[in-house]
């Protein structure tokens, strides 16, 4: 409960900044919509029809109080509701940052399970290079590899478009999986070895050797004791990647010509769109930080010593 | 994972000082001199655990730290195996669970279960003898325990692994068994986590888990040592219980000769790697023949 | 100093130290070094192929690769340099300053690198230049904003430590000054762990303005930038898949470099002059180490809800 305590006065504090760089930057859209030709009075009026003659916290209540109600304003050219553009651009990005944390999660899981299993072996000293080499390799460099590995030489894949995966899950993974394997790499890597070092730790540990004096079988002393102890550190990698995954989208987005909220927002902002610029930042803290509730959510159900206090025995 | 690991209990290589001492084992416990003799595998009835000649090299086999052990468990009987750290007695209990620590190997002898050869096992082969006919317990027995789940849990998981009952009649066992090893009220205990526990109610807890299978021999390592006095007396008194209403046989290791007095029918005192002395406990505590006993003796006034 | 020192001793710092001098040497005297003239386009020589008087061959407007490469290492490390100055001057103060100045101070700060850190830099960089400019001042300061809070973490944890530490207690009943504690306690115990970070963030901040500027953020496009190179590649692929290769490799290996020497420095046992030297490290950030993001330390658990961006 703490978490989510903590998350709302975080969303608070954030959504505040977000609204206050959107009234700091001064864009003045009255005169950016009415042109030229804008004479002050019309400005003035225009200000007032947009609520920007209001004291700013007044203005930031009344935006926050929409915008939790789903109305993230209208956008200052077009006219959209920002809540629909957001709307229509947000599954994009969902649905592949899901798909990329789902790869992350399994290949990273499974590498680090090998290595820690061959701990000191030839596969784990390839496992541990090559995840401290993709560590510092941008997702956007790996995005045009992959492009060009599968789209220009195998032309298996397109090197971009995309198809709601409502429409056509088909189509929709074969759009989806380049951006998304890209978007992994990072997340996998760290996952791997985070996973790696609880696992080789978690090993030694005498509770290992007490589930198997108990004889329980290999594979459940590995599933049902020592992954369970070792994951929860690389949960909190997962967790810790989640805003670099949706950081990542946007670049995907532009490499891979995805119509998400990146294209929005770098759109929103090439137009000083202030609604829809404050809109996606809001919806993108938003998404942050309930994913980052359910991780721990997650993480207290595994490691019960970090609920309950120590030393309540009787 | 294939290798069960161990807590890296240290071990003294000082063993490897001590090659070529005379083996003072001359003198064989009146029980164990007909046994001695019968040679082949076919050990007789009453015996359930023979070990002959058992070596166990450390440090990926430099070092020799066991100089080739030989002793056995009858069925029923209770034996003290006593030594100072680093005299090779922890190695020789992890030899016979087959959980010897990584670089920690057995290079020599026979481990003989109840006419199953133990040094011939395979992974498989051990989970159907630890749990159901060897059980054990340890020194620190919260941390032999996994600490995300409750006790309760890992003993009906351990109940179910073993025979198949269902989830509801192996939480029942789970309840009749914390009971038997004297824990008050159970239903709260099954809900405990191991860091929730007293030492005393965690080593019970593990007893628990260590008898659920019924097994025909308990390894206790160092399963009091930690314990405060009072507790230790209660646990002793417990595992004494035990084998008396279960005729379990238990191999009590530890460094404390009162503790063996207390409890053991037959002592096995180890030095650097060597057993020196065993015999009835009795006769061992009030006539050591070896000066080590002599010390362990005086050690534990 | 004693920390470089400690930590040249180790193979992979020197090859690091060595990389990051040919980057600054390129960031530098780029123009005087570079081959031609970066902008002057040959219409007659479209996407040529690495080799002749063209090492790293020509872009779809006839310009010279390693030229643009060359001369866009200043502007790419300037960036950098820049989000990290900002990162540490909006992190240490407040993080030391946190210690002192009551409670309200410290709860405020606190959630404010909170909320900072659930920023996704990249997006919060899009708004911020789409708000206020699309310079690369305005670009960096987004990034130097989303970096704070690692230093502001950093710098509090040190000082946290080292105020209960009874050497500083000691002094305080001999009744030095509070500045004067900083000065010479605080501040030189703090400061290998501070480097440690800082490589970290500026290798960070190196892919983030690649980032950007391969969306066209920050950089203006004639003038050449690694990521900027990267996003002009994007159109011609089919022709030159070979083309991202060269400052793929280069925003990689410079990167890698940072980060090896970060490491080293870690190794070298510098940061373990504090108290808990080793485990800011593991709470910093997810890509730092390999120790474990362990629940246990009290300062990691305090902040276990937070994700730290590694950007």
């Amino acid at each position: 409960m703490r978490i989510v305590a903590t998350s709302i006065t975080v969303f608070l504090l954030a959504s505040f900044l977000t609204y206050g760089l959107g009234a700091v930057g001064h864009a003045n859209p009255a005169a950016a919509v009415l042109g030229d030709i804008a004479t002050p009075a019309d400005i003035t009026r225009m200000n007032h029809v947009f609520g920007l003659d209001r004291p700013l916290l007044v203005q930031y209540f009344s935006w926050l109080g929409h915008a939790l109600t789903g109305d993230l304003g209208t956008s200052y050219f077009t006219s959209v509701p920002v809540s629909q553009s957001v709307g229509q651009a947000l599954p994009v990005d969902l649905s592949i940052a899901v798909l990329a944390l789902t790869f992350a999660v399994v290949l990273g899981g499974a590498a680090g399970i090998a290595a820690a299993l061959r701990q000191g072996g030839k596969l784990d000293r390839a496992v541990t290079l090559v995840c401290a080499g993709l560590a510092t390799v941008p997702p956007f460099v790996i995005g045009i590899a992959l492009i060009v590995v599968f789209s220009v030489f195998l032309k298996v894949l397109p090197s971009g478009g995309y198809v709601p995966l409502g429409t056509d899950a088909g189509q929709w993974l074969r759009f989806a999986l380049l951006p998304a394997l890209a978007l992994s790499v990072e997340g996998a890597a760290a996952i791997a070895r985070q996973l790696r070092t609880s696992l080789v730790a978690a090993v030694k540990e005498n509770y290992v050797t007490g589930a198997v004096a108990r004889g329980l079988p290999a594979r459940r002393v590995l599933f049902g004791h020592v992954l369970r102890n070792a994951a929860g550190p690389a949960l909190t990698v997962v967790g810790l990647e989640i805003p670099n995954l949706i950081g990542g989208a946007v670049v995907a987005e532009k490499i891979f010509n995805l119509p998400g909220v990146a294209q929005l927002a770098l759109q929103s902002g090439s137009q000083h769109d202030i609604p829809l610029i404050q809109g996606t930042l809001l919806v993108t803290i938003g998404v942050v930080l309930v994913s980052n509730i359910a991780v721990n959510l997650v993480l207290l159900r595994l490691t019960p010593q970090a609920r309950r206090p120590a030393g309540a025995a009787v | 994972m294939s290798r069960s690991q161990l807590s890296d209990r240290p071990v003294t290589s000082d063993g490897a000082a001590a090659t070529g001492r005379p083996a003072i084992v001359a003198e064989p416990g009146a029980a164990s001199a007909v046994a001695s003799a019968a040679g082949p595998a076919s050990s007789d009835a009453a015996t359930v655990l023979r070990v002959e000649d058992l070596r166990v090299t450390v440090g990926g086999g430099r070092a020799e730290a066991v100089h080739g052990v030989s002793f056995e468990i009858r069925r029923g009987e209770t034996v003290g195996l006593v030594g100072e750290s680093g005299s090779g007695k922890t190695l020789t209990c992890r030899a016979v669970l087959g959980l010897l620590a990584p670089g920690c190997e057995r290079s020599g002898g026979r481990i003989d279960f109840d006419g199953t050869d133990l040094t011939a096992l395979g992974r498989r082969a051990w989970d159907t003898i630890r749990g159901t006919r060897i059980g054990a317990v340890f020194q620190d027995p919260a941390s032999y325990l996994n600490p995300s789940l409750t006790v309760g849990r890992q003993l009906t998981e351990t109940v179910r692994a073993h025979t198949g009952l269902s989830r509801a009649a192996a939480r029942a066992r789970a309840l009749e068994l914390f009971a038997a090893v004297g824990l008050r009220d159970v239903e709260t205990v099954y809900h405990r986590y191991p860091h929730e526990l007293s030492g005393g109610m965690a080593q019970r807890a593990l007893i628990a888990i260590a008898i659920s299978g019924d097994p025909d021999l308990l390894v206790a390592d160092e399963a009091t040592s930690s314990l405060d006095a009072l507790v230790q007396a209660e646990v002793l008194e417990l595992l004494r219980r035990l084998t008396a209403e279960r005729g379990l046989a238990l191999l009590l290791v530890t460094h404390d000769l009162a503790v063996v007095a207390e409890v053991c029918d037959k002592v096995l005192v180890m030095y650097r790697g060597d057993l020196v002395e065993q015999g009835p406990t009795a006769e061992v505590v009030a006539a050591p023949r070896h000066a080590h006993t002599r010390a362990l003796l005086e050690a534990s006034r | 100093m004693r920390t470089l020192r400690r930590a040249w001793r180790l193979p992979s710092a020197k090859v690091s130290l060595a990389v990051i001098g040919l980057v600054a040497v390129l960031a530098v005297f780029g123009g005087a070094i570079a081959p031609f003239d970066p902008l002057k386009q040959d219409p007659s020589l479209v996407l040529q192929g690495p080799g002749g008087r063209h090492l790293l061959g020509t872009d779809y407007l006839g310009r010279d690769v390693l030229s643009r490469l060359i001369e866009g290492t200043g502007r790419s490390v300037v960036g950098a340099l820049e989000a990290v100055g900002v990162g540490l001057a909006l992190g240490v103060l407040p993080g030391l300053a946190s210690l002192w100045c009551g409670r309200v101070f410290e709860w405020v700060v606190s959630r404010l690198a909170d909320a900072f850190m659930t920023l996704p830099y990249i997006v919060f960089a899009v708004a911020v230049t789409g708000v206020l400019g699309n310079t690369l001042t305005t670009a960096m300061v987004a990034i130097g904003v989303i970096l704070a809070p690692r230093f502001f973490r950093i710098a509090r944890a040190a000082g946290l430590g080292l105020t209960r530490a009874q050497y500083v207690e000691a002094a305080e009943l001999f009744g030095a000054s509070r500045w004067w504690i900083l000065r010479t306690h605080i501040w030189s115990k703090v400061l290998p762990t501070l480097a440690v970070t800082a490589a970290q963030a500026m290798a960070a901040a190196l892919l983030a303005v690649s980032s950007l500027a391969f969306l066209g953020l920050g950089v203006q496009p004639p003038a050449p930038t690694w990521g900027g190179l990267l996003s002009g590649d994007l159109q011609y692929l089919s022709q030159q898949p070979w083309a991202p290769l060269a400052p793929g490799l280069l925003i990689m290996v410079a990167a890698g470099a940072l980060n090896t020497l970060a490491d080293a420095i870690r190794d070298s046992g510098a940061t373990d002059l504090l108290p808990g030297g080793g485990e800011f490290a593991a709470a910093d950030s997810a890509d730092a180490s390999d120790g474990d993001v362990s629940a246990d330390q009290p300062e990691a658990k305090e902040n276990i809800h937070v994700p730290v961006p590694a950007l």
